[in-house]
Parts: structure tokens; C-alpha cells; sequence
């Protein structure tokens, strides 16, 4: 039934859009993404593009990609989920993509939702974010993760005046002007939340749509409890600091 | 003014091996002369204040701390919080660097790989 509502989308002629998938380790997770992404490609009127940015993976995750035919672009040195995703960026904007969609390589974001990422776009927003709070459905992550995503949530909507309701999502789809800003200037790690900041400063828009996303398949989560409290310190800090930062050009 | 010849001796000996040591790493250029200047400075106010330490209480009067030692360690402090901080910007900026130079460079190596490819796949079907 969703299907049917979005062949007939894809509305600007010879649009490209460039999915960017960072991957470390991800080889076990990466071929069944691939067949969905296949799915959403073949049923969809305008160019869909895979980009995988292997970030220094140390299992197969090359061979994999190699196999499926997709993109791959190698760092020969770990630059971590910031770097990596800035890569993706970096490349949408040289070959002047229209539309970049961010998806996690692990599995956590079903593919089907990209289609409705990208009319997003095309409806005249910037930024659009994949959320899981919206309408609540599908995996939620933990209850302390859940504290922590309202508390980035709350501060957001305090420093912009914009309710955000999954700032921490990395299943986000963007136009050009958010792939200029971010392949200038992309944070190192832990991105997502302040990233939102930057685009909400540049007087950019930024939506949300509601995602059903699935608890990981494999490889665990980049943030273990350990590094909690830090990550809290350093988004906080983060948030905050693009709240008040140079407006890009 | 009571500081003892053997420990005088021992520093004026100590601050010239440091300043020869300084000017051979900029000499064979494992040190750039750009970040040895302050450690050529430095090593330089170590000779004089090991051979006329005497400048180390006039400082001390002039900034009026009691104890000459303290008001070494201050000026010392002070310099070692001014040098690390300057690293940090320092490593800041190599760090900035460095990640869009990997970015570039995988960015290239991708690009001519499917050059190569494309052109492989070209000579292959007349």
C-alpha cells in the first residue's frame, strides 16, 4: 500500500539521490540491506545511487560490497562515524547530488522508508529526520537511552525553538544546500544531535517523519554505558556551542 | 644570596647540554625552527638564571613574592600552561588537516578505481 503512493513520486526530471551508508565491520549486516535497498531502487522513477563508506573495516565488509556492485569509498585511515559520514557528503557534493540520504549499515533503518525521506525533500524542506517518537512504534531503544534522546530533545527545542522528537537519528534524508553545509564542516564524532543545530542556525528547514526502526541485527552500538556519561557532557557541550556558532556561508 | 657552587655548577652544566641539544635537533631537522624558538628562549634564561641567579630574586622582588623558588615556579607554570595550550591548538588544527586529507584521498582513489574499471570494461566489448 505504500508502495503504490510513492511510484508515481520523483517529481524533478533526472533527479539523483545518493544513499550514504558508513560501515566499520559491518560485512554481516550489509547484504540483506543491499536486497532492500535493491527493492527501493527498482520501484522508484529517478536515480538511486549506494554509497558505502568503509571505514577502515577489518572483516570483509569491502568483498561484500564489491560483490553487490555498490559504491565503495575506502579511508585508508579510521576517521569514525563523523568522518566517514562527511566523506559521503563530501561526494554527494562533487557530483552534485541532489538529494543525500543517510542509513545506519547495520540494519537499524529499514529502507523502505527512503522513498518518503526524499518526498520530504522534494516538498521543500531541508533536512528531514527519521523519527521512532512520532508515532511510537518499532523499536524504541532503551529506557535509559529514551531519557537521555528527550533530555538533546528538550535542550534543542530551549537553544532553536524546535521540537525535535529524535535528534539522535542517523536516518535522515537531505537537499543541496544541506550537502554544502555538511561536506564544509561535519562534526567528528557523535554528529547527529548537533548537526540538527547547525542546519536549524543556517535558517535551513528541518522536518520530521515517523520510521519504524528494528533493534540491531549485529556488531554492537557505537556508545557502550561506559562512555554514557561523557557522551551527555560532549553533545551537551556540543548542542550548545552550535547553538552559537558562524553561520556558514 | 645562598645557593650551593656544587648545585650551581650542576645547572649551568644541565641548561648548556640543554641548549646545545635544542640547537643540534633544529641542526639536523627533527625540530622545526618555527616551534624551537621558544624552546631556545627558554633554555637560554635557564643559562642566565643558573649563572647569575641572582636575576631569579629580582624577578621575585619585582613581582613581590617572598620566597625567590616560588616565584620561579609561577613564571615556570605560567610558560608550561601557555606551551601546552598552544600544542592543543596545535594538534586541533593537524587533526582538522589530516581528516580532510584522508577524506580527499579516498575520495580520489575511488574515482580512479572506477576509472579503471569502466575502462577496462570498455576494451573488453569492441
Amino acid at each position: 500500500m505504500r508502495k503504490a503512493h510513492y511510484q508515481k513520486k520523483g517529481t524533478i526530471k533526472g533527479m539523483k539521490a545518493l544513499i550514504i551508508i558508513p560501515a566499520y565491520n559491518e560485512a554481516e549486516n550489509l547484504p540483506r540491506l543491499f536486497e532492500e535497498l535493491d527493492e527501493v531502487a527498482k520501484n522508484a522513477d529517478y536515480t538511486i545511487d549506494v554509497l558505502i563508506i568503509n571505514d577502515c573495516s577489518k572483516d570483509n565488509t569491502l568483498a561484500v560490497c564489491r560483490e553487490h556492485g555498490v559504491k565503495v569509498v575506502t579511508l585508508p585511515v579510521n576517521l569514525g562515524i563523523g568522518g566517514a559520514v562527511q566523506t559521503g557528503y563530501r561526494y554527494a557534493f562533487y557530483h552534485k547530488y541532489d538529494i543525500a540520504i543517510q542509513i545506519d549499515g547495520d540494519g537499524q533503518h529499514d529502507p523502505q522508508f527512503i522513498p518518503y525521506l526524499i518526498e520530504r525533500i522534494e516538498q521543500g524542506n531541508h533536512l528531514c529526520i527519521g523519527s521512532r517518537f512520532i508515532e511510537n512504534e518499532g523499536f524504541q531503544s532503551s529506557r535509559i537511552r529514551r531519557v537521555g534522546i528527550r533530555y538533546f530533545s528538550w535542550l534543542i527545542w530551549f537553544l532553536t525553538g524546535k521540537r525535535i522528537t529524535d535528534p539522535t537519528s542517523g536516518f535522515r534524508a537531505c537537499g543541496k544546500e544541506v550537502i554544502r553545509l555538511f561536506a564544509q564542516d561535519y562534526p567528528k564524532d557523535y554528529p547527529e544531535p548537533e548537526t540538527v543545530v547547525t542546519v536549524l542556525r543556517n535558517k535551513l528547514k528541518v522536518s520530521e517523519m515517523p520510521v519504524i526502526m528494528r533493534a540491531r541485527e549485529g556488531g554492537k552500538s557505537s556508545i557502550t554505558n561506559l562512555k554514557g556519561i561523557y557522551y551527555m557532557i560532549k553533545v551537551t557541550l556540543a548542542i550548545m556551542i552550535a547553538s552559537i556558532s558562524r553561520k556558514a556561508r | 644570596m645562598n645557593i650551593s657552587s656544587t648545585l650551581r655548577t650542576v645547572l649551568i652544566i644541565g641548561s648548556v647540554l640543554f641548549f646545545i641539544f635544542i640547537i643540534n635537533m633544529v641542526r639536523i631537522k627533527k625540530l622545526e625552527l618555527k616551534y624551537a624558538l621558544i624552546w631556545i628562549l627558554t633554555s637560554v634564561s635557564f643559562i642566565i638564571m643558573s649563572v647569575f641567579p641572582q636575576t631569579v630574586y629580582a624577578v621575585a622582588r619585582l613581582i613581590e613574592v617572598e620566597v625567590a623558588s616560588n616565584a620561579l615556579f609561577l613564571c615556570i607554570i605560567f610558560l608550561l600552561l601557555l606551551m601546552v595550550f598552544a600544542l592543543t591548538v596545535a594538534i586541533s588544527r593537524q587533526a582538522i588537516r589530516t581528516k580532510r586529507l584522508v577524506q580527499e584521498v579516498a575520495l580520489l582513489k575511488a574515482e580512479l578505481e572506477e576509472k579503471i574499471r569502466n575502462h577496462e570494461t570498455k576494451s573488453q566489448s569492441p
